[in-house]
């Protein structure tokens, strides 16, 4: 499954590259570059090779862990990628923390009081952290903690207290969708005929609540928190230039601009088998919280 | 219930109450003392944020501004050119012209680079060898693109050959692209060069954090007057907002480039110092003198004469400029500083085109690329001269297609802007108004004038200074009568500086030197 989705990613995304208009050889060599020198780059980059032939190389290539050098700056694309991967891991990990952290233990409240005025009050701020614009819950975090308490630094990923700041703004973009889930799937199996039995045997309502109805309920919650995750990894483009944030999206971003063409497939690449790590996490992470899943791979 | 919201408020509390402290300023190490120096200063940091990472500190693998403004704290050229344009030795302390081709340079003696070596002829040789061979695809490659050859004559004298006469070489000498290297370093290096620069300069290479920031290290070998910062940070901070706020914040003591908006809010609020530095770039509006309306002359003029520079200074650049009189940035050595420009009056122009036999106006097109500020003069143009009865549509281009398009000569009108890196009028003029540049060399407008290629030739080539300058003045009056561009305006820098920051002076390249700032 993993492997027709990257050769379908992958290709999709070549064939964008190539049939937006600039020319890579003209952005690389600048505005004063001659018609020979101009020649003499495509030349030498592959460009006039058939478009098959270029992307039958670029997955030989891809399979052996040469992803090519970008075009900017000649160095490999892997290095370019690889620096920068660690700090989009950590702050969409750090992220998804704090939406599941929230989106859970929000939906779970609001599940366990259907209705009341609690749950109407979650659910419209969870509802207003998805509609806040990115760059402006960003800005406005900036602003009252960096700037007016100055307890927490404005940009940069310098140090530990570094990500909080853009993890938040990124984070309660998607709480809402996992306090939503969350929410709906505990009022399913709240009605549960084993749930009336857990509380006729007299367990506190702690424990009905979570160790049988959320760990019932988890199995759709855990499928989105995967996709979220999966989308923080290569979304969090405005995140990153709002705090300064050098990872993997804002940099994806300048090479398309640019059009380094080596760098946007390779990190399309790379995102495409991190999503589908992801998804294979997830997958596992069924596994082991719900004994059916297991009984069924032990078969 | 109630147990699990206070709990959750006692946690975040606890989280957001240990996560309190900033970052700390990075930890100097003690000053060496010597018995000569004044007494020893506080040890201190810089941090300077611009709005792009570097692409290369290889100043033969990267020409961008960013790179630029950190090479310049490593290397030396040269030639040094202050921040009035005035050159000055830099590593070479003499030089003068041997014949009209040949100019023959003593090197400074004893001058250490960052690994230990002593700068010798054969470093230059071999920097500018490797800066123009194609092999190497210097993007910086033209600045060189006169010279023919270096002749070593002992350790400390060499000799540069041009092609032909090329009076503008000294400035050149002074541009960071021709930064001399190391031949030691760069040979043992070899593709990994760029991972540990070595040059002359007051500070050298500490660590590159891509898509974050570099440091930079005092040199205390270094040639001339020691810096005076024991660390230099460059930071990239691309959003204008966030380096704006990093100001505030104080995480950063000096920003590059600060954006009209926030130097207009940051002013009132007088917390931080911010300087206005006039810069050497020229924008303009490019017309296609080979294509009808735009062959004739009282056409161009009369656009110039429709339009109201002032308006578009003042709303979309928010006063950060000046609207240009001549081609040139005023502070070029050779600009004609006495032209007046174009005024702004639509009867004037009215009666230009009556004259051109297009009483009623014309359809055209305007060509930007996506940059915010040209779409807007775009727009603010379209309704200018829609009172004089032009009818201009604006088409957006991107970028690569603009380029390849207008060096081509398939628009109408374009939007563009060139900086005079060298500081010298004929870097300014030459390949935007001599016939032999036409496309992407510089001349997209395809302007000819003969005369105008007279002048310009004869800046280039003669060894007089005052001949120079009167020639170039005068192809400035010739080229403003002609019209070729509407003129827009001059460029300007806002930079932000922490209150306590002194021995800031900005250079109009943009290449500012550090080693004279002082933090309080």
């Amino acid at each position: 499954m993993v492997v027709p989705v990257m050769f379908g990613v992958t290709i999709l995304v070549f064939m964008m590259m190539h049939i937006t208009p600039a020319d890579p050889a003209l952005l690389m060599l600048g505005e004063r570059a001659t018609q020979e020198e101009l020649d003499k780059l495509r030349q030498e980059m592959g460009l006039n090779k058939p478009l098959p032939v270029q992307y039958a190389n670029f997955v030989i290539n891809a399979a052996k862990g040469d992803l090519g050098k970008s075009i900017r700056s000649n160095r490999p694309v892997a290095k370019e990628i690889g620096d920068r991967m660690p700090s989009t891991i950590k702050l969409a990990t750090v992220a998804m923390l704090v939406a599941a952290g929230i989106g859970v233990l929000v939906g779970v409240v609001s599940a366990v009081r259907p209705n009341t005025a609690l749950d109407n009050t979650a659910t419209s701020v969870a509802l207003l952290g998805v509609a806040t614009p990115n760059f402006w819950m960003g800005l406005m975090l900036q602003i009252l903690f960096a700037v007016k308490l100055g307890w927490l630094p404005a940009s940069g990923s310098d140090g530990a207290s570094s990500i909080i700041l853009p993890a938040i703004a990124l984070g309660t973009g998607s709480a809402a969708i996992i306090l939503r889930m969350t929410r709906s799937a505990m009022l399913e199996v709240i009605k549960m005929d084993y749930i009336r039995t857990a509380r006729s045997k007299g367990l506190a309502e702690r424990v009905v609540i979570y160790r049988h109805a959320l760990r019932n309920a988890l199995v759709p919650v855990i499928t989105v928190i995967g996709l979220v995750f999966g989308g923080l990894l290569g979304g969090a483009v405005i995140t990153e230039a709002v705090f300064s944030w050098p990872g993997v999206g804002g940099f994806m971003v300048d090479s398309i601009r640019a059009k380094d063409l080596t760098v946007v497939q390779g990190a399309v690449l790379m995102l495409a088998v991190m999503a589908a790590l992801v998804n294979l996490g997830v997958d596992l992470i069924y596994a082991i919280i719900d004994p059916r899943i297991r009984a069924q791979y032990s078969k | 219930m109630r147990k699990l919201m206070s709990a959750l408020l006692a946690a975040t509390m606890l989280f957001a109450a240990g996560c309190g402290t900033k970052t700390e300023a990075p930890k100097t190490e003690a000053p060496k003392t010597d018995a000569q120096a004044p007494a020893t200063p506080k040890p201190f940091s810089l941090v300077i944020a611009q709005g792009a990472d570097i692409v290369s500190l290889d100043p033969h693998k990267a020409n961008d501004q960013p790179s630029s403004r950190v090479t310049r704290q490593i290397y030396d050229t040269l030639i040094d050119q202050d921040e009035k344009l005035q050159l000055k030795p830099g590593l070479a302390t003499e030089w003068k012209q041997i014949d009209e081709k040949t100019w023959e340079f003593k090197l400074r003696k004893d001058v250490k680079f960052h690994n230990g070596e002593t700068l010798k002829a054969s470093d230059v040789k071999f920097t500018f060898e490797r800066l123009i061979d194609p092999a190497t695809k210097a993007p910086g490659a033209f600045i060189m693109g006169q010279l023919a050859k270096v002749e070593v004559v002992d350790d400390n004298t060499f000799r540069l050959v041009t092609k032909a006469p090329f009076a503008p070489i000294l400035a050149h000498l002074a541009h960071t692209a021709t930064s001399i290297l190391n031949e030691k370093a760069v040979k043992e290096a070899g593709d990994k060069y760029a991972e540990k620069p070595v040059g002359t300069g007051p500070f050298k290479f500490v660590s590159w954090t891509t898509g974050s920031h570099v440091d930079l290290a005092r040199f205390d070998a270094y040639w001339g007057e020691k810096a005076k910062a024991d660390t230099v940070k460059f930071r990239a901070i691309k959003e204008g907002s966030t380096r704006a706020i990093e100001l505030e914040t104080g995480a950063v003591d000096i920003v590059y480039g600060l954006e009209p908006q926030d130097y207009e809010r940051m002013k009132a609020e007088n917390k931080v110092q911010l300087l206005r530095d006039k810069t050497l770039s020229t924008n303009y509006i490019g017309f296609n003198v080979q294509k009808a309306p735009f062959d004739k002359v009282e056409v161009r003029q009369a656009i110039n004469h429709a339009l109201n520079v002032d308006e578009i200074v003042q709303h979309v650049l928010l006063n950060i400029g000046e609207k240009a009189t001549s081609p040139i940035s005023k502070l070029v050595w050779g600009a004609n500083t006495e032209l007046k420009g174009y005024e702004y009056n639509q009867a004037k122009a009215k009666e230009l085109l009556a004259k051109a036999g297009l009483p009623n106006g014309f359809k055209t097109t305007i060509w930007t690329n996506d940059n915010p500020t040209r779409m807007k003069i775009a727009e603010v143009v379209q309704s200018q001269l829609k009172k004089i009865g032009i009818d201009v549509t604006i088409e957006v281009v991107e970028w690569g297609k603009y380029l390849a398009d207008t060096a081509d000569g398939k628009h109408d009108m374009f939007i563009l802007g060139w900086v005079t890196v060298t500081g010298d009028a004929d870097y300014g003029l030459y390949s935007l108004f001599h016939s032999s540049q036409f496309g992407s060399p510089g001349n997209r407008t395809r302007y000819k004038n003969e005369k105008v290629d007279q002048l310009l030739d004869k800046g280039r080539t003669s060894g007089n200074a005052t001949e120079r300058m009167a020639a170039y003045k005068e192809a400035q009056q010739l080229i403003l009568n002609d019209a070729p561009w509407l003129f827009l305006n001059t460029g300007e820098e806002v930079n932000g500086l922490k209150k306590g920051i002194t021995g800031f002076v900005a250079h109009p390249a943009g290449h500012h030197r550090v080693k004279n700032i002082v933090k309080q």
